[in-house]
């Protein structure tokens, strides 16, 4: 304090300085402080995280040293040399993120500047825009093509044409038009189980019921197909709490995976068992299977490990994505299992 | 200027990493413009490897540095080669993403970034060590070359049988086998840059692709029959 009682110049720029470094360390995005010789003064725990570096081996080290990543080190020299400000994506190689950076110089008072960056993990947020644009994407894809192959038969047919091409082509139509359907109740299907808005009527199943009449209705499929599919349920029920009719869907649905991916001359397997306290539903083929980059992936909406493999493309790729979500639904868990050219084997548990 | 060309080294390391970074994720998603993308890059880093190795003669000239001062100016100019040649490959990659566009669509063998992460985890370990002047780093990284030699075998393997089991997917097999055999050479010359800051830190040149064992019982031997030669002269 001076004299007379108001707190000296070198006092409140002390606070000051004190404060700003507070803030820096509580905000929520990353901010780091340069100095004008480019040392680092100040790194907050939020840039430790974003960055994946401890703030002790930043401190007092050039950025370039410390975080090592040229981009963000090129607008904090041009910050602390030209005053420039800057703002923009950047990647960041080292722990594959991208970062939204602001780059501002400090200017002062001895007529050097300091750098002030903030920084922000984004992501998330792109791995999110591009999932979304994906979807966009195949949804259109999925309904383009077959609304185009009707489209055109439904010219062909106005332009006049004899009795059996007719009743052909009202077949195709017939199909096509299924397959629009099967797709859009499929989406309102998974959009209802990721809001938890369906509707589930519960009683008890028997799934090793189920499973028989589903593999009843597959087995004329099965053998044009030339696959062997054989069903083993227990004499004894085991039952489960469940609603039927969406139960029957992940049987379905784990019965026309295996017969797409498994050629003809293989064979697909289904069994209901107990097991370690819980009902299991056991599909497994000895199809194509999966790669390893690929099966963390398989239940995921519009996945498809591989287009040109798939014997039949009339697949939507949501088949797999509505099992996980029914199944988990009913207080269950499904895993895959597979090897490359060996077949594959998908296991849902649902609690007796 | 020596602590500018250091961090002139490091921003040259900086966007080899990015560049191999880049190389492999536009192989694998079959992205021309961030192929294209690369090869313009390379200019960069070729700027910087040229800013630096003047940087280094002019160090050496005007200054006349000792010690470790010259140990470090001599590796900076053995280093920046190193990286880049691994500047080169990732161009190369990037190049065969560009001549394999017309091709069917057919994603690499998973092993490819798999190799590629860790080759590029290694050139990364090598340049903390050098920055950091951390020897035990620079001792510890080239083991992991180990497992990139494996996976290198294993994608070889998988690629020629794939070969001979589809003549139609020869083309992209062989340009996939190059790429691997790019990337497993990043892999080498990040173990050159674990050697140089070992020599820059304990001032001894060292092998660490061979056994140390053998290597340094090499250099005794030499040592001895150079010492043995002065001897006998000087009698």
């Amino acid at each position: 304090m001076n004299t007379a009682g108001a707190p000296r110049a070198s006092d409140v720029e002390a606070t000051l300085h004190e404060r700003f470094l507070a803030l820096v360390q509580a905000a929520p995005v990353g901010v780091i402080v340069a100095d004008a010789r480019g040392q680092i003064a100040a790194f907050n725990p939020a840039a430790a995280a974003i960055l994946d570096v401890a703030a002790e081996r930043a401190i007092g080290r050039t950025l370039i040293e410390s975080v090592r990543n040229f981009e963000l080190d090129r607008r904090i020299a041009a910050a602390l040399r030209q005053g420039a400000d800057s703002d923009g994506e950047i990647a960041n190689v080292a722990n594959e993120r991208r970062l939204r950076v602001r780059v501002v110089p400090l200017p002062r008072a001895d007529g050097l500047r300091d750098a002030l960056a903030f920084i922000e993990d984004i992501t998330e947020l792109r791995d999110l825009a591009a999932i979304r644009r994906d979807f966009v994407q195949n949804v259109s894809h999925e309904l383009r093509t077959p609304l185009t192959a009707v489209k055109i038969m439904v010219e062909t047919l106005q332009g006049g044409v004899g009795s059996q091409a007719q009743a052909s082509f009202l077949d195709s139509i017939a199909r096509e038009t299924n397959r629009m359907i099967t797709l859009v109740e499929e989406l309102l299907d998974l959009a209802r189980l990721e809001t938890g808005k369906l509707q589930l009527t519960l009683a008890p199943v028997d799934l090793g019921e189920l499973l028989r009449k589903a593999g009843e209705t597959q087995a004329a499929r099965a053998a044009s197909l030339g696959i062997e599919l054989s069903v083993r349920a227990p004499d004894a029920p085991v039952t489960v709490l469940g609603d039927r009719d969406k139960l029957m869907q992940v049987v379905l649905n784990l019965l026309d995976n295996a017969l797409r991916n498994t050629p003809s001359g293989g064979r697909v397997s289904a069994g209901v068992r107990v097991a370690d306290g819980a009902a299991e539903l056991v599909v497994d083929d000895s199809g194509v299977g999966i790669p390893a980059d690929a099966l963390p992936h398989v239940f995921e909406r519009f996945y498809v490990v591989d287009p040109s493999r798939a014997r039949n493309k009339s697949g939507t790729g949501l088949g797999l994505a509505i099992v996980k979500h029914m199944v988990e639904s009913h207080g269950g868990t499904v895993r895959a299992e597979s090897e490359l050219n060996a077949g594959s084997m998908f296991v849902c548990r649902f609690p007796l | 200027m020596l602590d500018e060309t250091q961090q002139d080294v490091l921003r040259m390391g900086s966007l080899v990493e990015e560049a191999i970074a880049k190389a492999v994720d536009a192989l694998t998603r079959s992205d021309i413009t961030l192929a294209d993308e690369i090869l313009r890059f390379d200019d960069y880093i070729d700027d910087l490897n040229v800013l630096i190795e003047t940087n280094c003669l002019n160090l050496l000239a005007l200054q006349q540095p000792m010690a470790s001062d010259l140990r470090v100016i001599a590796a900076m100019l053995d280093i920046v080669i190193d990286l880049e040649r691994i500047g080169d490959h990732a161009c190369d990659i990037a190049q065969i993403t560009k001549n394999l566009a017309g091709a069917p669509p057919a994603k690499p063998p998973v092993d490819i970034p798999r190799m590629a992460a860790k080759a590029r985890e290694m050139v990364r370990q090598a340049l903390d060590a050098f920055a950091n002047r951390d020897a035990a780093l620079a001792h510890a990284v080239p083991a992991k070359d180990d497992e990139v030699d494996r996976l290198y075998r294993k994608i070889f393997r998988e690629l020629i049988e794939l070969m001979i089991r589809e003549p139609a997917s020869i083309n992209r097999a062989s340009n996939l086998i190059l790429v691997a055999s790019y990337i497993e050479r990043i892999a080498d010359h990040s173990t050159n840059i674990c050697e140089r800051v070992v020599y820059t830190v304990e001032g001894v040149p060292k092998n660490l692709k061979r056994s140390v064992v053998e290597f340094n019982a090499a250099i005794a031997q030499a040592d001895e029959m150079l010492h043995g030669h002065e001897k006998a002269s000087s009698e």
